[in-house]
């Protein structure tokens, strides 16, 4: 699946060490090191503010980094030589807000970054569009406008746009918080699908039994630091620390 | 006494001998070029597109008189000098006064004309007969004009306040209008006005003033002057001098038009013309905006210091000072800087793109930062550059919700080009003025200009919603 050359398959797929970010005199991130493994599905939750989604926006450098390291698919993209643009094609994200381009029909979303970027001829890119919409079900919306999908239309969208450069690694900020609930299900079985093809997936979700069931591991971050990690089981099951405790108290 | 009238007859004889022997004249079936003013009434305007007026009348009667032919060149009074000097031209007929600083340069004609200052009033007022009724009350005059000179030598005796205007029609309308009781114009141009039922009558002597000459380059051509003066002196003995100069000056049923139908089919293809050259030099100032625009919009966003301030200079200079300031400093500033003349089109389009750039530049900025942020991040997300997703995704937005402030602009921009008229430009209001300058008919040349204007933008305001609405779905 990943198309980076793997050493051992215990080599980290993406890798933070000490990350650090600031906004301005604000530090949000105070420290984060994180190791996923390739083909690994880890769920960040937290409060607000905790800096889960700044951690995310830091993996493909939508954010700056201040300090600190952040090695994706072999590329550490804190090198200034390294073209972030490759590396991003590497990385598929999806936004919260679908982001979606409003001028553009369904399948020209979806063929947009193979076309420019020189990966597929616009036939091409178009069957691949095609079979990306099959996959998260909108076959029949390729040639509709965003506007007249609903939120979890849009959303499953927004997945097949993010898969179109053939991403390793899949990153969801907070896909499901804006759609209504009866349509968070529809997107959700799309990333359960993912998960079970093998992708290295990141999600920063509020989605307490989602991550539960999708995640192999559960990282719990406060106030920019990572508080506690390990298998849903045991952070849900058996939380070590007090602010653990009290978050899952809360949302549970 | 007896000699010089002898002498005259002779001389007068000697010229007739002359023409009774063209092969002597030495102008015989040749064609000299003439240079004129644009407008001048009476002495050259236009008429149903054709240049007419005194000046025109007297070279073509004295060239069918002489045996040679002319061809008119309708220049502007400077450039027809300008081209005498550098023999483009062979003669100059302008309704010129002969000076001593002209004769040093150029060699004039007899006079064909005596010209003087006038004062008139309206046709209703009854209460000022002279001079002396003036006392407490306000006249017109024109500014740096013979007129004005005199009116202000004798205010003081008199006791009556002068305020200056720039043209004759404005002065007329005034004293119409009661802010002003009586003008003081050139004999000429008001006796004219006075025959087009301009609404005025004289009720003073003229005040003798410049004589107009014919003038050839010095030292050039002076067989065209000698037959010019020959000519002259013949059209003086037959009476056709005088009936030349009554059809202009004294015969109030003169080929003006009468009725507003006549005004608006005569003063149609001159407004057309204008209205050309208005809408194109809006396109072309538009185009160059719309780049400039562009540019300054994208530097005022960018992270570099420095482009950012190039930008914001640009947009506050041009956005804090007056558009008519920069149409004069471009025509008249700028080649007097650089000692290079400045095509009045490429004058235009600087001002007009330039001041327009400055606001299209504010709404490039607002349009692209009024994009949703999270669509750069998306585009950017994919692996496309920064200039790609701008290209893509950004710009397209942006220009869907710059549309209608850019149409706007686009329509300030062909209203405020009218202010081109103060250098000289020939667009619509121009050519306005030029028609009422001659025949007086300000109220309705304005409103069938005010139509013309308003039938223009209304249909560009049409289109560019169409198009608005066919491209930006």
């Amino acid at each position: 699946m990943s198309e980076a050359t793997v050493a051992s398959p215990r080599e980290a797929k993406i890798a933070v060490k000490g990350l650090r970010k600031s906004f301005g005199t604000n530090e949000v991130l105070k420290g984060i090191d994180v190791e996923i493994a390739e083909g690994e599905v880890v769920c960040v939750i937290g409060p607000s503010g905790s800096g889960k989604s700044t951690l995310l926006r830091c993996l493909n450098k939508l954010e700056d980094i201040s300090a600190g390291h952040v090695i994706v698919d072999g590329f550490d993209v804190t090198d200034p030589k390294v073209d972030i643009n490759e590396v991003r094609r590497h990385v598929g994200m999806v936004f919260q807000h679908f982001n979606l381009f409003p001028h553009m029909s369904v399948a020209e979303n979806i063929m947009l970054a193979p076309v420019e970027l020189k990966k597929a001829t616009k036939a091409e890119a178009r069957e691949q569009a095609l079979k990306l919409l099959e996959r998260v079900g909108l076959r029949e919306k390729a040639d509709a406008r965003p506007a007249s999908l609903s939120g979890g239309q849009k959303q499953r969208v927004a997945i097949a746009r993010a898969l179109a450069m053939n991403p390793g690694i899949m990153l969801f900020d907070e896909a499901t918080s804006a759609l209504d609930p009866e349509m968070v299900g529809e997107v959700l079985q799309v990333i359960r699908d993912l998960a079970a093809e093998g992708m290295t997936m990141v999600l920063v979700t509020h989605e307490m039994g989602f991550a539960k069931e999708i995640g192999d591991r559960v990282v719990f971050m406060d106030a920019g630091v990572v508080c506690e990690s390990g298998p849903p089981a045991e952070l849900f099951g058996n939380p070590q620390q007090d602010r653990t405790k009290e978050f899952l108290s809360k949302v549970l | 006494m007896i000699a010089g009238l002898v002498g005259m007859f002779l001389l007068l004889g000697g010229s007739a001998a002359a023409l009774a022997a063209p092969a002597d004249s030495g102008v015989e079936g040749k064609t000299f070029v003439i240079g004129t003013d644009t407008t001048f009434a009476p002495f050259e305007f236009r008429q149903n597109g054709e240049l007419t007026g005194i000046d025109m009348d007297l070279i073509r009667a004295i060239a069918e008189e002489q045996g040679f032919a002319v061809e008119i060149r309708s220049l502007g009074f400077n450039a027809a000098l300008q081209a005498l000097s550098s023999d483009q031209v062979d003669g100059v007929i302008a309704g010129m006064s002969i000076t001593d600083e002209r004769k040093a340069i150029y060699d004039f004609s007899e006079p064909y004309f005596e010209s003087g200052i006038q004062m008139a009033v309206a046709k209703t007022d009854d209460a000022i007969k002279g001079y002396e009724d003036l006392k407490g009350k306000t006249v017109v005059a024109k500014t740096g004009s013979e007129g004005e000179t005199y009116a202000k030598s004798i205010a003081g005796q008199y006791g009556f306040e002068v305020t200056s205007l720039d043209q004759s029609a404005t002065m007329y309308e005034s004293v119409k209008a009661g802010s002003a009781v009586a003008v003081f114009d050139d004999y000429p141009v008001l006796a004219y006005g006075v025959a087009q039922n301009n609404g005025l009558k004289t009720v003073t002597d003229k005040v003798p003033g410049g004589s107009y000459g014919f003038a050839v380059d010095k030292g050039n051509n002076s067989a065209l002057l000698a037959a010019f003066n020959d000519g002259l002196a013949q059209l003086k003995a037959n009476g056709e001098y005088d009936q030349i100069l009554n059809k202009y000056l004294a015969d109030p049923t003169a080929a003006v038009p009468t009725t507003f139908w006549e005004l608006l089919t005569e003063s149609f293809p001159a407004l057309m013309k204008g209205l050309g050259n208005t809408v194109l030099v809006t396109a072309i100032s538009f185009a160059v905006a719309m780049v400039l625009g562009l540019l300054a919009g994208f530097m005022k966003i960018s992270h570099n210091i420095v482009l950012r301030g190039i930008a914001t200079t640009f947009v506050n200079v041009f956005r804090g000072t007056p558009l008519l300031l920069w149409a004069f400093m471009f025509y008249f500033g700028v080649p007097q800087l650089t000692g290079q003349p400045m095509s009045i089109w490429v004058a235009g389009v600087l001002t007009l793109s330039l001041n327009s750039g400055a606001y299209v530049a504010e709404i490039v900025r607002g349009g692209i930062q009024s994009v949703d942020p999270g669509q750069l991040e998306a585009s950017r997300s994919l692996g496309l550059g920064y200039g790609k997703s701008m290209q893509k995704v950004v710009v397209p937005q942006a220009f869907k919700m710059m549309t209608p402030s850019l149409i706007n602009q686009l329509i300030i921009m062909l209203k405020d080009s009218s202010l081109l008229l103060a250098i000289g430009f020939t667009e619509l209001l121009y050519q306005g003025q030029q028609i009422y300058a001659s025949n007086f008919r300000v109220t309705e040349t304005l409103l069938i200009v005010g139509v013309i204007y308003f039938v223009a933008i209304m249909a560009l305001t049409k289109l560019a919603n169409f198009a608005d609405r066919k491209f930006n779905k």
